[in-house]
C-alpha cells in the first residue's frame, strides 16, 4: 500500500502553510510518518518508525527542534475547523472520546480543556494539542497468516493474535477480516459472515456509520459498542459465522468470547503480549478461556511493524517460526 | 415646443421610474428578509436534527430555495468545499459582502447576517439551536423595520419621483 497517498489525505486537514512544510520533507521521511503532532507554542513534529523529526518553516528536518516551526493558536484553530468540516456540532459525540475519524480512516486525536457536565465529558474547548495519526490500512498484511487460519472452504480456526502495542495487530486483524469476509482464492475459501465489534472504532474506522477501511463484503460492523455486550448482541441479531473483535483483556470479554464459541461461532481476536507465555500467564483469564483457541499468531516489530514471529496450533505445536 | 414637450416627458418619466425603482427596492428588502428566515429555518433543521456538516447542509438548503440568500449559501458552501478559507467566519463574511452587492438588503442587514457567522458551526447542537432562536428574534426586528420603511416611504418615493420630475420641468421650462 502506498503510504504517500495516505499521508496526502491527512495533510488535507492541515493549514496550507503547514502542509507545504511537511510535503517538503524527503520521500523516505514522508513514507515513514505515523503521526503529525501540533502542540500549541511547541515545534511542529512528525513521528514514525521509532524516530522523531521536528520540521522547520522551510520544510527541513530539524533533529534538535531549535529552529523548527512553532505552532500558534491560528494553526490549531484552522486545523480544527478543517477536521470537523467547519461544524463542531457534527462531531459532538466523537469529541467526547477525544478523537475524530476523518476520510480515509485516519484518526485525529484532540486534546485541550474538558468541559464537564453531570460528571461526564461534555465537550472539549481550548484545543491546544492535535495528533494526526496516519491510518495504516495495509491490504495484504495477512497474506502470510491467512493460510494458517483457514481450516476448510467453509470453516476457520478460532484465532488469537498476540502482539505488543504498535506492532500491527489491528492492521493484521483488519486484513484477516477482509479476506475471510470476502472469500477468495485461498483454499477455495467461500467467504463467511463476519460480525465485527469495533469498540474503539479502530478496525473499521467508521465515521457516520460508514467503514472507512476495507473490511470485506460480508462484514457487519457494530461501532463503538463495549465488546462483551456487543458480542452477545451480534450473535442474536446478525447470525454471524465469525465474531471478530480487537483487544480482549477483561474477564467479561473473555466470557463473551467463550459464549460465542459455545454457540458455534468462530472467533478471531487480539490480545496484548509479546509471547505465548505472556498470554498463558494472564491472571484475568482462566483455563477455559485459554483452551478455546486453535491458532495463535505472535507478532513483533523485529523486522518492522507486523513481523510474524510464530504461529502455534491449539496444543502449542509450532507451525511457523521466524528464522 | 414639441422638443420641449418630449424633453419634459423624458425628465418626468425618468425621475418617476427612479422613484418607483427605489420604492420597489424597499419592498424587495422585506421580501428577502422573509426569505432569509425561511432559508435559515431549513438550515437549522439540517444542523440541529441532521447534524449535517455545513458544506453539505448549506449546499442542500441552497438547492431547495432560490433568490440572493440562496445564492449566498451556495457561495459559502463552495468556499468551504474548495477550502478557499480556513474558517467558516471568513467564508461567511466574504459571501455576505457579495450578498450586499447582489441583493436589496441594506448594510445593517448584512452586518447582522455576518455576526451569525461567528457562531455557526462553533458549538454543539443544543447551543446552535439557541443561537438560531436568537437569530430569528433579531431577524424579526429587521423585518419590522423593513416593513415600516415600506409603509412609510414606498408610497412617498413613488410620488416624489414624479413630483421632482415635474418640478425640474417647470424650472427648466
Amino acid at each position: 500500500m502506498n503510504n504517500n497517498f495516505n499521508i496526502s489525505e491527512v495533510l488535507d486537514y492541515l493549514p496550507k502553510h503547514i502542509k507545504t512544510m511537511v510535503i517538503r520533507l524527503s520521500k523516505e521521511s514522508l513514507q515513514k510518518i505515523e503521526e503529525i503532532r501540533l502542540r500549541l507554542a511547541k515545534p511542529l513534529c512528525a513521528t514514525g518508525c521509532c524516530s522523531e523529526i521536528f520540521i522547520g518553516a522551510d520544510g527541513e528536518a530539524e533533529p534538535s527542534g531549535v529552529n523548527a516551526y512553532i505552532i500558534n493558536e491560528d494553526d490549531l484553530r484552522y486545523s480544527m475547523q478543517l477536521v470537523c468540516n467547519f461544524s463542531m456540532y457534527s462531531v459532538e459525540e466523537e469529541l467526547k472520546n477525544g478523537f475524530v475519524t476523518v476520510n480515509g480512516g485516519h484518526r485525529v486525536g484532540i486534546c485541550g480543556r474538558a468541559v464537564i457536565e453531570n460528571g461526564k465529558v461534555k465537550t472539549l474547548k481550548d484545543i491546544s494539542y492535535m495528533n494526526f495519526r496516519v491510518a495504516k490500512q495495509i491490504i495484504g498484511a495477512s497474506d502470510k497468516v491467512i493460510g494458517y487460519i483457514i481450516r476448510s472452504p467453509d470453516s476457520i480456526y478460532n484465532t488469537l493474535i498476540i502482539s505488543p502495542p504498535q506492532c500491527g495487530k489491528t492492521t493484521l486483524l483488519r486484513d484477516v477480516i477482509r479476506k475471510l469476509s470476502s472469500g477468495g482464492e485461498e483454499k477455495l475459501f467461500r467467504g463467511m459472515k463476519v460480525s465485527l465489534i469495533d469498540e474503539r472504532s479502530e478496525v473499521a474506522a467508521c465515521s457516520l456509520g460508514i467503514p472507512r477501511n476495507e473490511v470485506g463484503m460480508r462484514t457487519d460492523v457494530l461501532d463503538g459498542c463495549p465488546k462483551a455486550e456487543g458480542i452477545i448482541m451480534m450473535i442474536r441479531s446478525m447470525s454471524p459465522e465469525i465474531i471478530a473483535t480487537d483487544e480482549i483483556g477483561r474477564l467479561e470479554d473473555a466470557n463473551a468470547i467463550t459464549d460465542a464459541v459455545n454457540a458455534g461461532v468462530k472467533v478471531i481476536t487480539t490480545i496484548h503480549g509479546s509471547s505465548i507465555e505472556d498470554f498463558l500467564n494472564k491472571q484475568s483469564l482462566n483455563r477455559i478461556h485459554k483452551e478455546i483457541f486453535e491458532r495463535y499468531v505472535v507478532l513483533s516489530r523485529k523486522n518492522g511493524a507486523g513481523t510474524l514471529e510464530t504461529v502455534l496450533d491449539g496444543k502449542f505445536n509450532i507451525l511457523f517460526e521466524r528464522i | 415646443m414639441l422638443l420641449k414637450g418630449i424633453g419634459g416627458l423624458l425628465v418626468i418619466s425618468a425621475s418617476g421610474i427612479l422613484g418607483i425603482l427605489h420604492s420597489n427596492k424597499l419592498s424587495l428588502r422585506y421580501k428577502e428578509l422573509v426569505n432569509l428566515r425561511r432559508v435559515m429555518q431549513m438550515l437549522e433543521t439540517e444542523v440541529t436534527y441532521g447534524a449535517t456538516p455545513l458544506p453539505v447542509a448549506l449546499y442542500s438548503v441552497s438547492k431547495k430555495t432560490e433568490g440572493p440568500v440562496s445564492r449566498f449559501l451556495a457561495n459559502v458552501s463552495e468556499h468551504l468545499s474548495k477550502r478557499s478559507f480556513y474558517t467558516l467566519k471568513e467564508a461567511w463574511n466574504d459571501s455576505a459582502e457579495r450578498l450586499l452587492m447582489e441583493s436589496s438588503l441594506i448594510k445593517a442587514d448584512i452586518e447582522f447576517i455576518k455576526s451569525f457567522g461567528n457562531i455557526l458551526g462553533c458549538s454543539d447542537r443544543e447551543d446552535q439551536k439557541k443561537h438560531f432562536q436568537l437569530f430569528y428574534i433579531q431577524l424579526r426586528h429587521q423585518e419590522d423595520s423593513a416593513m415600516e420603511e415600506v409603509k412609510r416611504s414606498a408610497e412617498m418615493y413613488r410620488s416624489l419621483g414624479f413630483l421632482l420630475g415635474m418640478a425640474v420641468f417647470v424650472v427648466l421650462a
